[in-house]
């Protein structure tokens, strides 16, 4: 598989993203919030995002869910079937780490296992966000698209510190 | 329904959509986002680790010499029941949500607590957040508190059979 040029096919993206809506076995909260994003409300057109409804047209999967044993091989074939670059924004607690499923026999707990699988299958994902929530919130759900597309910068970080007395 | 009435309806609501990163958020009083940990008075004790359903919040011991609480919003369900069941009132329920990031490592948080040495057999029992805690909320011996709760249970078995003329050890 040939390798894309990340940054060139990102600035060709930038202002009609065309996202497909992978569900991998939620509760539908997290779905339930991505149609909120698309409703007048948030209006993410303003951004020409746009859903479509299969993973051939689509330059980034709002993925959801803990990934369960069942609907495993079908995300697989899903991923597969997007054209590169192949974006991914994993969104809620479930998608990012498995969630309240971390340890359940039926899933395989969120993106980093799915990830695993793909490698093992020669999927290769080009650039991968996650969306903390739970459920996430439509403007997250913006915030993380931004994040992706480069716009915003990234607020998080890892910290460790030490406990002292005040 | 016809287009004059669809017209009239829409002019009379006006704009609804929200131009979030260009405007501030809909926030509602009730929303709960990440929790912050405050170093300066969470214990150490553990009190969240048990409650947190998905296991969010852990405490790991990496050198033996400290542990360490890790908060890791990425599996956070957002319940705040840790900030509820915190001793120390250390755990705040914040309205933080822009927490996407591109890598899972900068989505932890990690307080970092020194552990005490039993005074008397040298295991490593508490940290020293929570030895101070315990120090000031109740008046008790000083030279119990420092001790791990096996040889506690030998210091007073041994002074209470003294007391009582059980004989000498």
């Amino acid at each position: 598989m040939s390798s894309v040029n990340l940054a060139r096919a990102l600035r060709a993206i930038k202002r009609s993203v065309w996202v497909y809506h992978l569900n991998s076995g939620s509760c539908n909260a997290c779905d339930i919030e991505i149609l909120d994003a698309l409703t007048p409300y948030f209006d993410v057109e303003r951004f020409g995002i746009k859903l479509v409804g299969s993973p051939r047209h689509a330059d980034l999967i709002l993925f959801t869910g803990p990934v369960t044993r069942e609907s495993l091989p079908k995300v697989v074939r899903a991923i597969r079937a997007m054209p590169r670059p192949r974006l991914i924004l994993v969104l809620g607690s479930c998608g990012v780490s498995g969630g309240i499923w971390w340890d359940t026999y039926s899933t395989i707990g969120g993106f980093k296992k799915l990830e695993e699988v793909l490698r093992e299958n020669g999927v290769e994902v080009d650039r991968v966000v996650y969306v903390p929530g739970c459920p996430v919130r439509p403007e997250a759900i913006i915030y993380g698209i931004l994040l992706l597309l480069g716009v915003v910068e990234q607020k998080v970080k890892k910290v460790e510190v030490v406990a002292s007395e005040s | 329904m016809s287009i004059a009435r669809i017209l009239e309806i829409a002019f009379r609501t006006g704009r609804v959509t929200r131009k979030y990163p260009h405007e501030p958020p809909l926030l509602t009083p009730e929303f709960r986002g990440a929790v912050r940990v405050d170093p300066s008075k969470c214990w150490g004790c553990g009190a969240c680790v048990k409650i947190c359903p998905p296991n969010a919040l852990s405490l790991r011991s990496d050198s033996g010499r400290e542990v360490v609480l890790e908060y890791f919003v990425g599996r956070c369900i957002f319940c705040g029941m840790c900030a509820e069941v915190c001793p120390a009132r250390a755990i705040e329920v914040t309205k933080e949500f822009e927490l996407s990031s591109t890598s899972l490592e900068s989505l932890k948080y990690g307080v970092a607590h020194r552990l005490v040495r039993c005074s008397s057999c040298g295991s490593l029992v508490w940290t020293e957040a929570e030895l101070r805690a315990v120090i000031r909320s109740s008046p008790v011996a000083e030279e119990y508190v420092v001790l791990c709760p096996r040889c506690r249970k030998t210091r007073f078995a041994r002074a209470a059979s003294i007391r009582v003329g059980a004989g000498s050890e």
